[in-house]
């Protein structure tokens, strides 16, 4: 199965035949999952969503157009299960939103982590969180999966001057947070809630 | 002042080179020949740097075990093996029974219509030699002394349901019960290596639920913290734990455990304190912290020498603004216990 483009993957899904379903996602299963886990900043939701997306991508692989990428596809599926479990979580009560969302994801607990690392991480995790869901998604899309402002348009449904917006009002939020004013000197490490 | 906007907006397009080649020696003409934008353009690359410190972060395996069952295309479990040699010896007795059983019948069979006579004399018991190896079937409950175990655990097997069985506390014998392809009960003494390496195993088998580790955890305290139980496998596979394990609440009872270990088991103490001291550096629950402060106080307090490094990491966190006070203020008190017991 390794030899196979993915096109030719699904073509064989799309015939009924679900032995592909490993390959397909040892390919793209850690893609999904971290864009799952910054987005959503729950590694238990993470895991759900990429077990839902990848059951999804099977059974409605007829979906699929063969000539279109099949990472665009993965992530317009998960993007919108993020935004559906955002949607849910803010019907929640605030204090189980809390909850969930101060879970430590699992690369938090790693000993291989050195102290400033984990500082580091932390800062950009909750950088991340301080963005608008679509403001996240698109740099998320942008920074950590490399797609195209044409592809992050497709998947999140609008038009690619939007994707522009998006991603340059992040960078302007995260650069605050990370970063701070250059020409004052040290990185504003308290400009976050 | 527009071109300066609009060349912000393109930026995160220049750092991904999305631009096109005209557009792009424009945009670093304009940035070369702005200081605001200059300062703009520094401040966006080093943010887009930064973003790259996130780590990523290798899905769990169970998730696709889910997923592929949910398909219907569930792979079957490689590792569902018995995962105990039974010792040669075994074999060879078993052999050796089969050979004398069959000697002894053909000889019987050749000799049966000749009428043996044997002396009279009475009879008397001078010695029983109770039963070792029960036969099984496949369908019972397997019940093994750990000492006919081979303590080398092969492969990574599955080990579900685990239970403790201290029948009887004062017989100095134990038992852990488990279903790998059927139920087993592996008893015997807490030193036996076998028993040892079974619940080092089963402390470490992170794949495993955290209930199970964090039950076995209470029970080898609970049964090593005994004098004459102690043993320097179980200490280092708690320190391994302390290090590794993804749940904060099994590394929390790995540190307790091993502030109740270690003045026991003086063998493993570099270990112990290596282990120790890393997780009271980089540990992010500060719980986890506050036990390895007081795993490595107890250790100083009971002559068990701690080496600068250990010291140094207690003073740093004695004194970091940042850490929790707990954290602090138990650094402190290891200090000053050291302080007493080693005055510098």
């Amino acid at each position: 199965m390794k030899h196979l483009s993915d096109q030719e993957l699904m073509r064989i899904v799309q015939a009924g035949d679900f032995s592909p379903a490993s390959e397909i996602y040892d390919r793209y299963s850690g893609r999904i999952y971290n864009f799952a886990l910054r987005f959503l900043k729950n590694a238990e939701a993470a895991e759900d969503a990429t077990q839902e997306v990848f059951v999804k991508m099977m059974r409605h692989a007829n979906q699929f157009q063969g000539d279109a990428k099949l990472s665009t596809w993965l992530f317009s599926i998960t993007a919108n299960w993020c935004r559906d479990y955002l949607r849910k979580s803010d019907n929640k009560a605030k204090e189980a939103e809390d909850v969930l969302i101060n879970l430590p994801a699992p690369s938090e607990l790693s000993p291989d982590r050195t102290l400033e690392q984990r500082e580091n991480e932390d800062l950009i995790r909750r950088a991340l969180q301080a963005l608008t869901p679509e403001q996240r998604e698109a740099i998320l899309l942008s920074r950590y999966q490399g797609l195209s402002y044409a592809e992050i348009a497709q998947i999140s449904g609008c038009s690619e001057g939007a994707v522009k917006t998006r991603v340059f009002r992040a960078m302007e939020t995260l650069k605050k947070a990370l970063v701070g004013d250059l020409r004052g000197g040290d990185r504003c490490l308290t400009a976050l809630p | 002042m527009s071109d300066c906007i609009a060349m912000r907006e393109s930026m995160p397009l220049l750092l991904t080179e999305s631009l096109d080649p005209a557009s792009r020696e424009a945009a670093h003409t304009h940035i070369e020949s702005c200081a605001a934008c200059s300062d703009e353009w520094a401040g966006v690359r080093e943010t887009w740097r930064l973003l790259d410190e996130m780590p990523r972060v290798e899905p769990p395996a169970r998730v696709k075990a889910k997923f592929l069952a949910e398909i219907g295309q569930g792979e079957v479990a490689q590792t569902n093996i018995v995962p105990f040699r039974r010792r040669p010896a075994f074999k060879w007795l078993a052999q050796a029974a089969a050979v004398v059983i069959i000697a002894g019948g053909s000889y019987f069979a050749g000799h049966r219509d000749q009428r043996i006579v044997l002396p009279s004399q009475e009879a008397r018991i001078s010695n029983v030699i109770p039963v070792s190896a029960p036969i099984y079937s496949l369908a019972e409950t397997r019940t093994l002394s750990s000492k006919t175990m081979s303590p080398n655990i092969e492969g990574r097997p599955d080990i579900e349901n685990v239970q403790f069985i201290d029948a009887d506390p004062s017989d100095g014998s134990i038992s852990l019960g488990f279903d790998i392809t059927q139920h087993m009960t592996v008893s015997g003494a807490p030193t036996d290596k076998s028993m040892v390496r079974l619940l080092s195993y089963v402390m470490q088998s992170e794949d495993r639920v955290s209930p199970s580790r964090s039950r076995t955890i209470d029970w080898v305290r609970d049964t090593y913290s005994k004098s004459g139980n102690a043993d320097p496998e179980i200490a280092q596979a708690l320190a391994k734990v302390l290090r590794n394990d993804q749940h904060e609440g099994v590394r929390i009872k790995a540190a307790d455990t091993l502030n109740s270990l270690a003045p026991r088991v003086p063998v493993t103490a570099e270990a112990t304190r290596d282990a120790l001291i890393e997780a009271l550096k980089s540990d992010p629950n500060p719980a986890v912290r506050l036990k390895a402060v007081e795993a490595l106080a107890r250790m100083a307090s009971s002559g068990q020498q701690l080496d600068p490094a250990s010291i140094d990491m207690l003073r740093q966190k004695a004194s970091q603004n940042d850490e929790n006070l707990y954290v602090r203020v138990k650094a402190a008190e290891a200090l000053s216990t050291l302080s007493k017991i080693r005055p510098e």
